[in-house]
This record gives structure tokens, C-alpha cells and sequence, in this order.
């Protein structure tokens, strides 16, 4: 109810289903607390590559190294260095490409910098691309730390939202008979109510109309 | 239109539609010779499939929550790519699940 998650989910829905359509390319990644140890920079940097690869016309270059991998023995995975080169080499021969992290908290905080650190250096060589990133406020801190300028937008819990949203689980009720219009009123009036006051308390983020 | 198969393995969320197969056209020599080989060299890349999340995450959002956020001028701005490396990241901050937690 608009969580980062879902805000990450419509911006990726907005920009591949955009009026701009072909010529976007869109990679995304979600990251997520319960897999911190799996998710590392590396990792992460290969999935968001595995999205570009075939639009990026590197697949030649990807199927050279995996077989390289492979004649070394082992079949070891790249090194975040070289998967950032043949990511930057990918979204080099695409117009425009979105890269979209989600909750960038949620990695652990070495892979956090590394990975912005990566998303840095491409964007320094390919100032056209864009990335995306939500997380907890705290993050700016890192994004600062990375990026010299940034776009920054508080996420807020805005009324119609929230109103949205309790019409969709009222909708959805199963125990008709103990609701009533009244009530029905009265949860769609006092629960964004409350919630403003309490973001406003809080200061969690502010609550607009 | 021609879909090579691996494609399928690309992303198991409904966003592998990104016209995948509208600029593959060029390739499809290499697709030949490598479809095979796809998926194993996918996972090689990356163990991790960030499209089956997406997909999980799109089919629970309410229609029409965060609209907002797409008519601001700091996406806008951001979008359009204008700003060049300057205005190259775009951070969106909140409490994950800002709002839900007081609904309980």
C-alpha cells in the first residue's frame, strides 16, 4: 500500500509498458533480506546482465567467456569486474536502458557499495542510462556516498492510496454480515485518518492529500 | 513471429516481453547455434531470476496505488534522460511496507 516494492514493481511495469515502448530496454532486480548471502554484488550484476544479454547483442561474448570458464575447468562464474564490463558493453549498444533495484537494504551492506560502486562506473561511461533504486531513507546515505547527484522522492502513503487499497480488502471480505454501510464509511474515513496521524507523529514520510 | 525457445528461460516473469524477440531477429544465427547451451549459460551468469519475483510482486499491486509517483517532475525528468550522468539515479525512499504495518 504503496510499498517500495510495489512502487518498484509499477515503475518497472510503466517504463516496459510505456508509450516509448521498443527502443526501452528494462533489467530489475529485487533484493531481498531472507537471501543476503546468495545475492551478492556479483550476483546481482549477472542477473541484471542475464536480462540485456540477447537485446544487448553480447550473447557472442557471454558464450565466449562460459566456454573459456569451462576449458579453465570448473566453469567458475565471472569476476564483478568482468561482469561489469560485459554489462557496460551490453547497455552500450542499447538506446536506452533502465536498470531497477529494489530495496537496496535488504543487500548486505558490502554488496550495497559494490554494486552501487559498479552502477557508478557505467554510468559515468554511458551517461544515458538510468537507474532506479527505492530502499529505507537511510540509504540516501549510501547513494550519496556513490553518486555525486541524485533524484530523490519520498514515498508517501497518499490518501486515495489508502482508500484504494481498503476498498480492495473490503471487496474482499468473506464475513459479509458483520459489515454495514456505516461501518463501511467509517473504516474508509478514520483509517487514513489515523494513518496520516500517525506518519505525521512519526514523521515517518509525509502524508499528502 | 519466430521465438526462439530458450527464450522462455529468459525470464519467467510476464516482463520478458520487452521486445526480446523484436531485436533478436539480427542474431538468429547465434540463437542456432547456442539455444542449447542458453539456459546453462544463463545460470552461469547468475544463479539469481529477479523475473519470477517481479511477476509475484505485479499480480498482488493494486491498480492505480503510486500513479502519482509517474507524474511527478522528478521522474519525468528522470525518464527522459535529458539530465545526462547528473540526473542518471533515480531514489525513491520509504519504509517497506509504510502504511500496512498500522493497518493490523
Amino acid at each position: 500500500m504503496p510499498t517500495t516494492i510495489d512502487i518498484s514493481s509499477l515503475v518497472i511495469d510503466s517504463l516496459c509498458d510505456g508509450p516509448c515502448e521498443g527502443d526501452i530496454a528494462v533489467a530489475m532486480f529485487y533484493c531481498d533480506f531472507r537471501d543476503q548471502q546468495q545475492q551478492t554484488a556479483t550476483d546481482i550484476v549477472g542477473a541484471i546482465l542475464k536480462q540485456l544479454v540477447v537485446r544487448g547483442k553480447v550473447v557472442e561474448q557471454v558464450q565466449t567467456a562460459f566456454q573459456k570458464a569451462k576449458d579453465e575447468g570448473g566453469g567458475r562464474g565471472l569476476r564483478l569486474p568482468d561482469m561489469v564490463r560485459m554489462l557496460t558493453r551490453a547497455i552500450a549498444t542499447l538506446p536506452r536502458v533502465f536498470i531497477c533495484i529494489d530495496a537496496l537494504d535488504e543487500c548486505l551492506p558490502k554488496y550495497q557499495l559494490e554494486l552501487l560502486g559498479s552502477l557508478k562506473g557505467i554510468l559515468e561511461e554511458l551517461p544515458s542510462m538510468r537507474i532506479f533504486v527505492t530502499g529505507r531513507p537511510q540509504v540516501e546515505t549510501e547513494i550519496s556516498r556513490c553518486f555525486a547527484t541524485s533524484v530523490i522522492v519520498p514515498i508517501s502513503p497518499k490518501r486515495n492510496d489508502i482508500e484504494r487499497y481498503l476498498e480492495k480488502k473490503l471487496d474482499m471480505d468473506t464475513e459479509l454480515e458483520a459489515m454495514s454501510p456505516a461501518l463501511r464509511a467509517d473504516i474508509l474515513r478514520i483509517i487514513p485518518e489515523r494513518i496520516s496521524e500517525v506518519c505525521a507523529r512519526e514523521s515517518i514520510v509525509p502524508v499528502h492529500e | 513471429m519466430d521465438r526462439p525457445e530458450y527464450l522462455h528461460s529468459i525470464n519467467t516473469g510476464n516482463v520478458s516481453s520487452y521486445n526480446v524477440t523484436n531485436s533478436y531477429n539480427s542474431t538468429t544465427n547465434v540463437s542456432k547455434v547456442i539455444a542449447d547451451e542458453y539456459p546453462e549459460i544463463m545460470r552461469w551468469l547468475s544463479p539469481l531470476d529477479p523475473g519470477r519475483r517481479h511477476h509475484d510482486v505485479r499480480t498482488e499491486r493494486l491498480d492505480g496505488v503510486g500513479n502519482w509517483l509517474l507524474e511527478t517532475n522528478e521522474f519525468r525528468e528522470w525518464k527522459s534522460g535529458e539530465g545526462g550522468a547528473d540526473k542518471g539515479v533515480l531514489f525513491c525512499y520509504g519504509n517497506p511496507g509504510v502504511g500496512k504495518t498500522y493497518l493490523r
